[in-house]
């Protein structure tokens, strides 16, 4: 379903089905990083090496292997903070007004807690949370064990719990 | 007592995320009502879901310069026709109307074009809203009259050979159609229906200044637009349906109608 095409239909069906992975994509690729500008970075490195690399795709998920490069390029992209120093929160807040959570400073320390995690982690705990993933699905995308997963999503769970008991944060409170 | 025993913090991850099937949801729930401490941590685990969702969904748009993303490559330089020619009117288009930065010299009607690129999703969304809800006469001329409708619409429109798009291979049948305004001036709208009776809308309007727009994603809560202006005819697909789909339908769209 996701990868039909209609007949005849090849020369834009690639670039317009990344086009639609789009949004999606500069969601994944700002929850993997610190700021704004090395998520733009990071979003453009990953389409140059999808687009580079195109022949590569065997025609399962288009999503699913785009999100693959995507976490690989950033797992081995060491982070040059000087280039990028952390500064997500002002950016963040002009483009989150009407959906953000109510109170600024919870996310400021939620996103501080976030950038002290392990690269690894981090990007399991965002696939599964932001992205809707299944564990087993994030397994697929990363080439990595099921129990792999579990134990990157518990440090990442229980690291930021730890950080934000640090700053001694009263817990977001649940929308339902 | 055993049942608890056998629950792992992998259940208790499963449980946070909304990843359990219902026995085991409700095994771990019997097991979280007896142990406060277990019952505390996850719903720390919920509410960090919650907010790391907020924090990132406004992250998800599309931007004006998306499609330039994937076409400032090396490989431009390959013929690949349709695409490269699609990309050059896109590329001109960008680096000038899309910002909404027209020179000086081209005065206030290329405002007014840039008002209408910029307003034409939304009439779309309207006209989506207005028709596909209407039960009894959603269109003027129903699919029985297709060619007739293609010949009225094309001669309001000033399109010659206006084609109506055929979507049965992607499960919607024409409906039918009518005319609207758009921007002020006659345009047109198809609708089509799946089995499920679930309708999108084409909306075509007439493009009165050459402009070419990359392809756009606009949403409305669940309405979501597929839009372009190609030459003379901008076309909005809208529809309650996922991107996906949309887009196979834009994409059909495109391949029938340009």
């Amino acid at each position: 379903m996701a990868t039909r095409q209609p007949p005849g239909a090849a020369p834009l069906s690639f670039e317009l089905q990344v086009l639609t992975l789009l949004p999606g994509l500069r969601r994944y690729s700002r929850s993997l990083t610190r700021s704004d500008s090395e998520s733009d970075d990071l979003l453009q490195d990953s389409l140059e090496k999808a687009l580079a690399n195109r022949g590569q795709w065997r025609g399962g998920s288009l999503k699913s292997w785009i999100y693959r490069i995507m976490t690989n390029v950033h797992l081995n992209t060491r982070r040059a903070l000087a280039r990028h120093p952390s500064v997500p929160i002002e950016a963040a807040e002009n483009a989150t007004e009407e959906t953000s959570p109510s109170d600024p400073l919870e996310r400021r320390k939620l996103i501080r807690a976030l950038d002290a995690l392990p690269k690894d982690a981090r990007a399991v705990l965002m696939l599964v949370v932001v992205e809707g993933y299944s564990y087993q699905e994030v397994a697929d995308i990363l080439e990595v064990p099921v129990g792999t997963v579990m134990s990157r999503l518990s440090r990442a769970r229980h690291a930021l719990q730890d950080k934000l008991q640090e700053d001694n944060v009263v817990p977001l409170r649940r929308t339902t | 007592m055993t049942e608890a025993s056998l629950i792992t913090e992998a259940d208790l991850h499963g449980y946070a995320d909304g990843l359990l099937g219902e026995a085991d949801r409700v095994r771990v729930e019997r097991y979280l009502e007896g142990n406060p401490d277990a019952a505390e941590l996850v719903s720390k685990w919920e509410a960090q879901n919650v907010g790391l969702r907020r924090t990132f969904a406004p992250y998800e748009r599309s931007h004006p310069d998306d499609l330039d993303l994937l076409l400032t490559r090396p490989r431009l330089g390959k013929p690949r026709a349709r695409l490269a020619s699609a990309l050059a009117a896109v590329a001109i288009f960008l680096t000038g109307a899309a910002a909404g930065h027209y020179g000086p010299a081209l005065g206030g009607k290329d405002i007014e074009t840039v008002t209408t690129a910029a307003s034409f999703p939304r009439e779309a969304q309207d006209a989506y809203l207005v028709y596909a809800g209407e039960v009894r006469h959603p269109v003027e001329v129903f699919a029985e009259e297709e060619a007739h409708l293609a010949t009225w619409l094309g001669k309001r429109l000033a399109v010659a050979d206006l084609k109506i798009p055929a979507l049965q291979a992607l499960g919607f049948q024409l409906v039918g159609g009518r005319l609207i305004p758009v921007a002020g001036k006659p345009g047109g709208m198809f609708m089509y229906e799946d089995q499920a009776g679930q309708r999108v809308t084409i909306v075509l309007a007439r493009n009165r200044d050459n402009t070419t727009t990359s392809f756009r994603f606009h949403s409305a809560g669940s309405i979501e637009t597929f839009y372009w202006i190609d030459g003379e005819l901008g076309y909005a697909v809208t529809g309650e349906v996922s991107r996906q789909r949309l887009q196979e339908i834009a994409q059909a769209c495109y391949e029938q109608l340009s």
